[in-house]
């Protein structure tokens, strides 16, 4: 299955604390040897400053107590710069860490700067190094204290470019700290910026697009109302535009979010036409599967598909998802997707059928005929089906009730006489009262 | 011959001028028989004295010249003493006098006489003066008129024989004269006939206005009547004398400027003058006399240099003298910096050649610009310093500083521009040559050559930081690439492989030659430059490599119109690669299809070419709708060939002016360009046909809108036919393959359709073919179900197979499509295998209404709209209940509902299957269209979010994806002229 893994693809627009859990999760699925995993999570970690793990997972890599000198030199290298950014922080963090003070913070930002100048002589010097602060206490690691002081530093910060980058390192921290209420309002706010902020060119602003849509991945598989949001951040027309043009693997999130998301099942033409067009740049067995059932009515192939759509999730960091419910593990994403992939199957099949052998539909679907039989039940119950189970010869026949024409169309025109006795009223209304003001 | 020795000085100017083939004074001479004709003296050996002159200067003009020196030394003497002195005049002009008489009768006796042009003047206008006595005896003004007249015309040509301003006095005498004889006639009033004294009042006039010219002169002859009464060679001989005298002083002052070649001093005093009357002899005398490169300044070169070039576009300054003139310079200028100053003037002056707009330069005159192209560069190459722009005005000495000058040297000049002219002489040659003639792929092998240039011109542009004049170099090599698909490539580059072995030796060869030659005629060049300058082109293994190298290039630092171009041409070699999904995405972000009608002409060609070949593409990778969105625009107008610039068409209805059919055949692409016009009429009718043929079955009650006009239109035609012959052409092909799909026989259809010639020009011929032979299968079954599925109950899937010779499962995806998008009115049994048809059908008046439903609902929608755009707001009432439909339908629950919703048509939904719902999805159907419009004037009522997602799908998808395709084709209207 590791042909259909998009961890490579993915780290490309993400932070390197992002991979983490990527990688973390590949380990578990063991798709890949564990010694390349664990090579590639030093070379990872080289970039940041957790020396320390980065040493343990040299140690369990290579069996030995042995570590690199320049990881050594490394290490105490870290240790400096961090006492130097502490000392230039200093009296900010003091000031902050004092809840009195931070009380007398105004949201005017000039007043802030001014008071901060006046009282405690803390100037534009300091406000940086809180940033520079920030930012090592991130890649050291410490997401909490990060996340705390870039909150600090946005309300101090006047530099608007600082400003977004805070906020993506803010994003990154509440990810990272799985904060996914927070994480979603930051997540809010740099689209926000994103989308109003004139980008120096546009393709700037694509790629500025193509992270926050990466990023987003982690709050919209963790949220509960992710499902929804992922659908409406992706199908906004400039996103939907910068996944055909630069990271059309996004696809399958999105086909799976419409495949799961029952109330988004209008989404699914315009998800299929996005399919179709870019089947040349991207496919796999999840949105194969859509084009088997919704362009070619391919039934058996769409079975087939759904097969290896199961492991594709499984595999998948953000769709495999494991939930542990006492001894069992349960990967809930899953389990609705395969739900409502053999709803579609079988709606679809229903619509354009007579007469089914119950067993073969059993078949299709992945059930035995018993579990099919009040299954469809069921749906018949509910009224979702309008059809009726022959039970001697295992047939499901449909009922069709041909539409009487005549009531067709007088359906069709019912609307329009009301509608146009609104029209005139509002048109003749307002010239009357004209008329009698006039009087 | 005496006259030749007795003027010397004469013969000798006039032979120089008589040597240049396009003066005017030769042009004068060979007029000069008619006006001659007219008058009684000479008029028979006129021809001959011209033949004999022209003879004289080529044939044994060694012999005369030598005769020439011998004898101008005499005149010169002869000169000093009379020229100067009154007195003595009367007795050397005694001595002409007689010359003149034994001329006469030699000529008279009928002998060959050899006279130089003045003479030949001079006897010219006396004879006009003898034809005005004669008139004025009879008192005839009508012919005085004309002869004066003559006479005026004539004293031009004198003057510029004699090269003074002098008037002759012939012509002052008979000014008297007539002066006299006007006097005469105003003072006797004899009678006149109405004509002539029309021509005496106006001859009058004419007079007093001529003689106030020469009041002076006039004014003498009337004092001194015996110095102009003598016989007319007087005035002549005089004139001859006074130009003695300038000749002889400039031959005596030339020496001593250039006094190096003792052996032909008198050569030498033609330094100034030899640039103009240059023949190849004397151009090469004047190379041996320059042997000496000591004696060469930078000065002289200067000078001469803008003396050739001052000669530009003069009269009688022959194109190819000056090319040659200018090349003899650049071998013998002093600097670097010269030497590309004057290799510039070469390359305006080779490119000047051919004036004309529709012709193209000479093949050899194009190879040797080439030559000097990449001279230049080797200069440019060898002297880092000197710079070349159009900016800086360069100082006047800025070309002296040497080979050893540290700073910048600024030359004038415009690499991009000498490129981009050359490429467009290139592509014109190809314009003009005819196709089918070896001419044409000799020239097509000089290709390599250009590419070479471009290379390099791009290379230095690079070099020295001009990105943006790099892009436009990059964009010429583009487009000489762009149309090669990887064979051609291949060949081009193997071909320039070859041409670099063979002509290793044959270059060598020829160098050496060219050396040889070169030493034999002139010094060595001053400036030696080696050849640094590859020159041979390098090219990457695949035309895709090259092309995204220079793509990237331009993208970054090309203008607009070298951007767009450098697009177009990248979609269009996509195309030929069969990458059509690169392509179509190419241009669907690009946007070009948006501006293409701003664009100039030539840009909508190559638009225009992209497209065909986008459909073409898609054709090829089994999307017949795609290809045939691409290709029906180009079709619509019966202008193909118009359009793509392929050859002229001749339209009934409408004229053109030449003008314009001038400026169309500027256009026409070179043949190697073109694209089979059979093979896209073909692939444009197929798709049509699979297209219209099933859409044509569906619709037998209401007309719906054909996809393809063009193709309907065909097809009437051919139904019209009384007799149906074979198919000849591309057309009848399609048209007998149409009519067997239409009655569902997809055998015939496919092998008439694969019986066209024009498949063997697909690379994956075979792959094309089955992909067709599939597309046909499924259409047939579809044009047959639609066709006679209200004669079934019923129909097993096993019948169709058979039938239409298709695969059980791709049978069953095709009806079930079918039944999907209410196509087809019926549904699977699954057990028994078969197709279950619903008895749905409508009866015509049915139909009727629910068309008329449809038309009304769409008015209603209009009116609202119109209200609601008047003003401003929305209908009260209305809106709220639209948006609870709205979401009703969205949440019906009932989960056949919202797939249908969003596919069914819109308005009326004739579904037989979920009925309950139909009204209700319809409507949703309806306001769905009627969201997007009125979304802009609503802007606070967006709350509900379903609507808004409804609305900005269908913006959405129309600026992507199929419909973008159907709707890129919108160009070419600018295009027809």
């Amino acid at each position: 299955m590791a042909e259909y893994d998009l961890t490579a693809l993915m780290a490309a627009q993400l932070d390197r604390h992002l991979v983490f859990p990527l990688l973390e999760f590949l380990q578990e699925q063991q798709l890949y040897p564990d010694g390349e995993i664990l090579e590639a999570k030093i070379r990872l970690l080289n970039g940041t400053n957790m020396v320390d793990y980065a040493m343990d997972i040299h140690k369990s890599l290579h069996g030995t107590e042995d570590v690199p000198a320049d990881m050594v030199a490394r290490r105490s290298e870290v240790l400096a710069r961090l006492k130097s950014l502490d000392a230039a922080a200093a009296p900010i963090v003091a000031f902050l860490q004092n809840p009195q003070l931070v009380q007398e913070l105004r949201p005017d930002k000039q007043y802030n700067i001014h008071m901060l100048q006046e009282r405690f002589q803390i100037g534009p010097d300091q406000i940086e190094a809180l940033y520079q602060y920030a930012k090592f206490q991130f890649e050291c690691g410490n997401y909490s204290g990060a996340a705390d002081y870039l909150y600090q530093y946005r309300a101090l910060c006047t530099n608007s470019e600082r400003s977004v980058s805070a906020l993506w390192g803010k994003l990154a921290a509440e990810i990272l700290m799985q904060n996914w209420d927070v994480a979603l309002e930051e997540l809010n706010r740099l689209k926000e910026i994103i989308d109003s902020k004139n980008f120096s060119s546009p393709l700037n602003q694509l790629q500025n697009r193509i992270w926050l849509m990466h990023w987003a991945l982690f709050i919209f598989f963790n949220h509960e109302n992710g499902r929804n949001g992922i659908i409406d951040l992706f199908f906004q027309d400039r996103y939907l535009n910068a996944i055909q043009t630069n990271a059309p693997h996004l696809l399958r999130y999105l086909a799976t979010a419409v495949v799961v998301n029952k109330r988004r099942r209008n989404m699914l033409k315009e998800l299929i036409k996005v399919i179709q067009q870019e089947q040349h740049s991207y496919k796999d067995p999840i949105t194969e599967f859509l084009e088997c059932l919704y362009v070619n009515y391919d039934f058996d192939g769409a079975q087939q598909k759904l097969l290896q759509c199961e492991q594709v999730i499984l595999n998948d960091p953000f769709l495999g998802k494991r939930i542990q419910e006492g001894n069992f593990i349960t990967v809930p994403l899953r389990d609705e997707f395969l739900e409502n992939a053999r709803l579609f199957i079988f709606e679809t099949y229903c619509r354009i059928h007579r007469c089914i052998d119950i067993s073969m539909l059993a078949g299709k679907l992945n059930m035995n005929y018993d579990e099919t039989e009040s299954w469809i039940m069921n749906l018949v119950k509910s009224s979702k089906l309008d059809a009726r189970i022959d039970s001697v010869s295992g047939t499901l026949i449909m009922t069709t009730t041909p539409v009487n024409v005549h009531e067709q169309i007088i359906e069709n025109l019912k609307g329009l006489n009301m509608r146009t006795d609104m029209l005139a009223k509002n048109i003749v209304e307002p010239a009357q009262a004209a008329q009698q003001a006039a009087r | 011959m005496k006259t030749a020795t007795k003027h010397p000085a004469l013969a000798r100017v006039s032979s120089g001028i008589l040597s240049r083939p396009n003066s005017p004074d030769l042009a004068a001479a060979a007029a000069a028989p008619e006006l001659q004709s007219l008058g009684p003296v000479g008029v028979k050996e006129q021809p001959l004295t011209m033949s004999s002159s022209r003879f004289w200067t080529q044939g044994d003009s060694d012999s005369e010249e030598e005769e020439e020196e011998l004898e101008s030394e005499q005149g010169s003497d002869s000169d000093d003493n009379g020229g100067h002195d009154d007195g003595k005049r009367s007795k050397v002009q005694n001595r002409y006098l007689r010359t003149e008489d034994d001329d006469s009768d030699e000529s008279d006796s009928g002998h060959r006489v050899v006279r130089s042009l003045r003479d030949k003047r001079n006897e010219e206008m006396k004879s006009i003066v003898d034809q005005m006595r004669n008139a004025m005896k009879i008192n005839d003004w009508v012919s005085l008129q004309e002869s004066f007249e003559k006479l005026n015309k004539h004293l031009e040509k004198v003057a510029r024989v004699n090269e003074s301003t002098e008037v002759p006095r012939m012509y002052i005498k008979a000014l008297v004269l007539l002066e006299d004889f006007l006097a005469e006639a105003l003072a006797n009033k004899r009678k006149m006939s109405s004509s002539n004294s029309k021509a005496f009042n106006a001859m009058r006039q004419k007079l007093k206005k001529n003689n106030k010219q020469y009041e002076d002169q006039i004014q003498k002859c009337r004092e001194h009547p015996e110095s102009f009464e003598e016989d007319n060679a007087d005035g002549k001989d005089a004139d001859e004398d006074e130009e003695e005298d300038e000749d002889s002083d400039a031959e005596i002052e030339d020496p001593e400027k250039i006094a190096a070649d003792s052996d032909e001093g008198e050569e030498s005093g033609e330094d100034e003058p030899w640039v103009k009357k240059l023949t190849k002899k004397d151009k090469l005398m004047d190379k041996q006399l320059l042997k000496d490169p000591s004696e060469i300044t930078w000065d002289i070169v200067d000078k001469k240099l803008k003396e050739i070039v001052a000669s530009r576009g003069k009269k009688g300054t022959g194109r190819i003298e000056r090319v040659e003139q200018l090349t003899f310079l650049t071998r013998v200028a002093k600097t670097p910096a010269q030497k590309l100053e004057i290799l510039f003037h070469v390359i305006s002056a080779q490119f000047d050649v051919n004036p004309s707009l529709l012709g193209h330069m000479p093949v050899n005159v194009w190879k040797k610009c080439v030559d000097n192209m990449l001279l230049v560069l080797d200069i440019l190459q060898q002297y880092p310093n000197i710079v070349v722009d159009t900016t800086v005005e360069p100082d006047e000495k800025e070309t002296q500083k040497g080979a050893d000058y540290n700073g910048t040297i600024h030359v004038t000049g415009d690499l991009v521009a000498f490129l981009e002219r050359l490429d467009s002489e290139f592509f014109k040659t190809l314009q003009c040559t005819d196709p089918y003639t070896k001419d044409y792929v000799l020239r097509l092998r000089d290709e390599p050559l250009f590419l070479v240039v471009a290379q390099n011109v791009q290379d230095y542009l690079e070099r020295i930081g001009n990105l943006k004049a790099a892009a436009k170099v990059a964009l010429r090599r583009v487009e000489l690439v762009y149309y090669k698909p990887q064979e051609v490539y291949d060949a081009m580059r193997k071909l320039a492989e070859q041409t670099e072995d063979s002509g290793e030796d044959g270059d060598a060869e020829a160098g050496d030659e060219h050396q040889a030659v070169d030493d034999n005629r002139g010094p060595p060049p001053f400036v030696v430059i080696p050849e640094v300058v590859p020159r041979k082109p390098t090219f990457p293994d695949s035309g895709r490599v090259m092309m995204d190298g220079l793509m990237s290039l331009i993208y970054k630092y090309g203008d607009e119109r070298t951007k767009a171009r450098a697009m177009l041409c990248d979609i269009y070699h996509h195309a030929i690669s069969d990458e059509f999904a690169v392509a179509r995405d190419l241009l669907l972000m690009s946007h070009l299809q948006d501006g293409v009608q701003l664009m100039d002409i030539s840009s909508q060609i190559l638009f225009n070419r992209v497209m065909a070949q986008l459909g073409l593409c898609a054709f090829k990778a089994g999307l017949i709708t795609e290809a045939h969105g691409c290709l029906t625009e180009l079709y619509s107008t019966g202008r193909v060939k118009e359009l793509l610039a392929q050859g002229v068409q001749q339209s009934r209805y409408h004229e053109k002016t030449p003008e314009q059919e001038r400026l169309e055949r500027r256009r026409q692409m070179p043949y190697h360009m073109h694209i089979n016009l059979e093979l896209l009429e073909a692939t444009h009718l197929i798709c049509a046909m699979l297209i219209e043929v099933p859409n044509m079955a569906a619709s037998t009650y209401d007309k719906r809108r054909p996809m393809s006009k063009t193709f309907r239109r065909l097809l009437e035609v051919s139904e019209r036919q009384t007799f149906v012959g074979p198919p000849e052409n591309v057309r009848d092909h399609v048209m007998a393959a149409t009519r067997a799909l239409n009655k569902g026989d997809h055998q015939k259809a496919f092998s008439v359709i694969s019986s066209l010639e024009i498949w063997k020009l697909l690379r994956n011929k075979e792959h094309v073919l089955e992909m067709l032979k599939l597309r046909i299968k499924e259409e047939a079954l579809r044009t047959y179900l639609f066709s006679y599925s209200s004669c079934y109950e019923s129909l097993s899937l096993g019948q169709l197979t058979t039938m239409f010779d298709l695969s059980e499962s791709h049978v069953h995806g095709v009806v079930s499509k079918m039944m999907i998008q209410e196509e087809l009115h019926a549904s699977w049994d699954q057990p028994t295998s078969c197709i279950v048809f619903h008895s749905v059908d409508q009866t015509r008046l049915q139909g009727l209404l629910f068309q008329m439903a449809d038309k009304l609902s769409v008015l209603v929608e209009s009116n609202e709209r119109a209200y609601e755009a008047k003003t401003g707001g929305t209908l009260e009432g209305v809106p709220p209940r639209r948006r609870g439909d709205g979401q009703d339908s969205s949440n019906f629950g009932k989960w056949q509902e919202n797939f249908v919703s969003s596919q069914g048509r819109q308005g009326g939904n004739r579904s037989g299957y979920s009925g309950g719902r139909g009204g209700g999805s319809g409507q949703g159907g309806g306001y769905q269209r009627n969201d997007r419009g009125s979304q802009g004037s609503r802007g606070g009522y967006g709350g509900s979010r379903f609507q808004d997602g409804r609305g900005r799908n269908q913006s959405g998808s129309s600026s992507r994806g199929g419909d973008g395709i159907a709707r890129m084709v919108s160009l070419n209207r600018a295009v027809r002229v």
